[in-house]
């Protein structure tokens, strides 16, 4: 409760953070914060042509199938591997100055966040363009699913980045298992691919699973995603975010120790 | 807590973990557990103060000795293993100045992430928005990158923005050297409005006499303890002299090292034990001197003296030739070559004397050198100027004193006034 009111009395900071994030990323650059938008907008044309007539998928409009998964993954694997490495990178001022720490992965998720919000613009034009259609009682239902990725998303990020702090392999161990976490979340494949029912209830015990899954729901599909599949997204963020923070709190007074 | 009290420590201590190798990384953990070797070093011994809402204390003491570590479990950077601290108020930390400046962000902008660390909401920064700016005298800049601002002018905005957070409580590590002097200056009387405004500070400095300007009380911090505490003058003093003293030791001891060590090759003329390994003789070799020592009165052999100390000289010389005169004499050389004295027996008697077959002879003055490094010079030269025996750098010895008056020597000086 005191760390709530704490992190309320800092919210400048967070949000300032963010702001030089996302302002920072590209700055410098001829076309500046276009970048957010142009940069996926190419992705998701690479993946068209790519998966359209290079390598035909069986699955229709297998680019936006694959882009509705692949972005929210994107905000998930930097929140984990960034994130874990926030407060190594804001070392200077852990080391130097006191504010509640969970403000560094805080705002470092967030940004994710952000930029990850940003691109849901194109992914709404892409939707409507394609002529898949919105289901506007399923969109509605896309900020809980959000809410649910972020808690979880801040939760690893918290929990990591207290890790990494005191042990620098984390980091690396970190980016093998985001690899191989992808291909254990249907984001490249749908989860009827897998046929054997046991195995797909093995698969939903990865969290990320019931989140990707909602998403495709909505917006590929474009239906209301189970309830169980949503209250599976949101107790898996919860569990990771008591989970991290307790871990954080307990690191966090050594941090300028050892930074 | 008392209510009266800002601040207050309780019997803290601090150790770090010392590594004798350290190994972050899986490959180290395991491989080397054996050498994962640490030490606990104790930082803080346990210390205790107390600070009055509205006062200011300084924190003092060598390197190393643990005051910004005091300073640091007092920002709550750092943890105490034992202890407590407790503070009520804001608290703001002159520690690290510009964090989380961005080069490519503007002034303005800058000053918003700054005073967000500090914990300020966007209200109260724009409020004391204006008041940052004018303080920091960058008005005409304040729109442009700060990468385009030289060192001073960063360092400027970034005490601006620092000074103006308004802290119950501030703390402040060895940083009123910003800008010119001008700034400095202003920096300084922004401290006492501060002050005034009844803010508690708390201050790490090797510059004694600013804390001597602003803070009520001082405390010695030695070794992560407490020495002296009180009115600042007062601890300073004797901070001071026992940073001398243990100059002093080490210059003792180094000096009995040097003239430990025995020179492996044989010098030009071997020199006498009693002499300073550095030492250069000269002279036809009808005198020589066969000793030579400085000590007090009482005889007692002594390196170190004080400024009003009474100085004796004893000399013992071996003639080879009969029916001599000599005119013996001393002169002191400062470490960095000045000559600060020297005088005959023919300028002080205005005759040479007799010289004995083996004989002694003693020179006592009054020293009124302050404080530094000398060597003494003997030589006996004949009456027109023969030089029997001279040995420059024979002995050397070091002047201390408890007075900061400056320059060669002292001269004795009375004030009056009406």
């Amino acid at each position: 409760m005191k760390l709530l009111k704490e992190l309320y009395a800092y919210r400048e900071m967070i949000f300032s953070l963010v702001r030089k994030d996302l302002r920072g990323r590209y700055k410098g650059s001829v076309l500046g914060f276009l970048w957010t938008f142009i940069n996926p907008l190419f992705q998701l044309i690479v993946y068209t042509v790519a998966f359209s007539f290079i390598l035909p998928s069986p699955i229709e409009k297998y680019y936006l199938h694959l882009f509705v998964a692949l972005i929210p993954w994107i905000f998930f694997s930097s929140s984990l591997q960034g994130g874990a490495n926030s407060i190594m990178a804001a070392k200077n001022l852990v080391s130097k100055i006191y504010f509640p720490r969970e403000v560094i992965p805080i705002s470092y998720v967030t940004s994710c966040f952000v930029n990850m919000l940003l691109t849901f613009i194109i992914i709404f034009i892409v939707v409507i363009v394609s002529g898949t259609g919105l289901n506007f009682l399923a969109i509605a239902c896309l900020p809980v699913i959000m809410l649910a990725e972020y808690i979880m998303s801040l939760g690893l990020a918290l929990l990591f980045s207290a890790v990494t702090v005191f042990f620098r392999d984390m980091e690396h161990i970190l980016s093998i298992i985001t690899m191989a976490w992808i291909y254990l979340t249907p984001v490249l494949y749908p989860i009827d691919m897998i046929a054997d029912e046991k195995i797909q209830k093995l698969f939903y015990l990865n969290p990320m699973t019931s989140v990707i899954v909602a998403y495709r729901d909505v917006l590929y599909y474009a239906k209301v995603p189970d309830l169980s599949t949503l209250a599976m997204a949101f107790l898996f963020g919860i569990i990771s975010l008591i989970f991290g923070e307790l871990v954080f709190s307990k690191l966090k007074k050594r941090f300028a120790e050892v930074l | 807590m008392n209510p009266a009290h800002a601040i207050e420590v309780r019997n803290v201590k601090k150790k770090f973990k010392i590594f004798y190798d350290k190994g972050n990384d899986l490959k180290d953990r395991i491989l080397f557990r054996n050498r994962n070797h640490y030490e606990d070093r104790w930082v803080l011994n346990g210390i205790s103060f107390d600070v009055k809402k509205g006062e200011a204390i300084g924190l003092i003491g060598h390197n190393g000795c643990g005051k910004s570590t005091t300073l640091k479990l007092l920002t709550k950077i750092l943890y105490p293993d034992e202890g407590t601290i407790e503070m009520s108020g804001r608290v703001s930390s002159l520690i690290e100045l510009g964090a989380g400046f961005h080069p490519d962000m503007t002034g303005r902008e800058n000053i918003y992430t700054n005073a967000s660390i500090f914990g300020l909401t966007k209200k109260e920064i724009d409020k004391r928005l204006p008041e940052i700016i004018a303080f920091s005298e960058l008005e005409e800049f304040i729109d442009n990158p700060v990468r385009t601002y030289s060192s001073g002018m960063y360092m400027r905005l970034a005490f601006s923005v620092a000074i103006n957070v308004d802290a119950n409580i501030l703390l402040i590590d060895e940083i009123l050297a910003v800008g010119d002097a001008n700034f400095q200056k202003k920096c300084f009387d922004k401290l006492r409005e501060i002050k005034a405004h009844g803010t508690t500070i708390v201050i790490v400095s090797h510059a004694l006499e600013q804390i001597e300007q602003i803070c009520e009380t001082s405390y010695w911090i030695e070794d992560g303890l407490i020495k002296d505490s009180g009115i600042p003058k007062q601890v300073h003093d004797h901070y001071l002299k026992s940073m001398e003293e243990k100059r002093n030791q080490q210059l003792e001891k180094k000096h009995h090292q040097e003239n430990q060590v025995q020179p492996e090759q044989p010098a030009p003329e071997q020199l006498p034990d009693f002499c300073e390994k550095t030492a250069v003789r000269m002279g036809t070799g009808a005198i020589r001197f066969t000793n030579a020592i400085l000590c007090n009165l009482e005889n007692q052999k002594q390196f170190i003296f004080n400024t009003e100390d009474k100085i004796k000289i004893i000399l013992e010389y071996q003639s080879f030739q009969p029916n001599l005169k000599g005119n013996f004499g001393y002169g002191i050389f400062r470490e960095d070559g000045l000559h600060c004295y020297g005088t005959n027996i023919l300028i002080e008697t205005g005759a040479c004397i007799p010289v004995q077959e083996k004989g002694r002879l003693e020179i006592i003055f009054q020293n009124s050198l302050l404080p530094a490094k000398y060597f003494l010079d003997i030589a006996v030269h004949s009456h027109d100027g023969i030089i029997f025996d001279d040995i420059r750098q024979v002995l050397s010895f070091v002047v201390s004193s408890d007075k900061y008056d400056i320059g060669v020597c002292r001269l004795h000086s009375q004030f009056s006034w009406r």
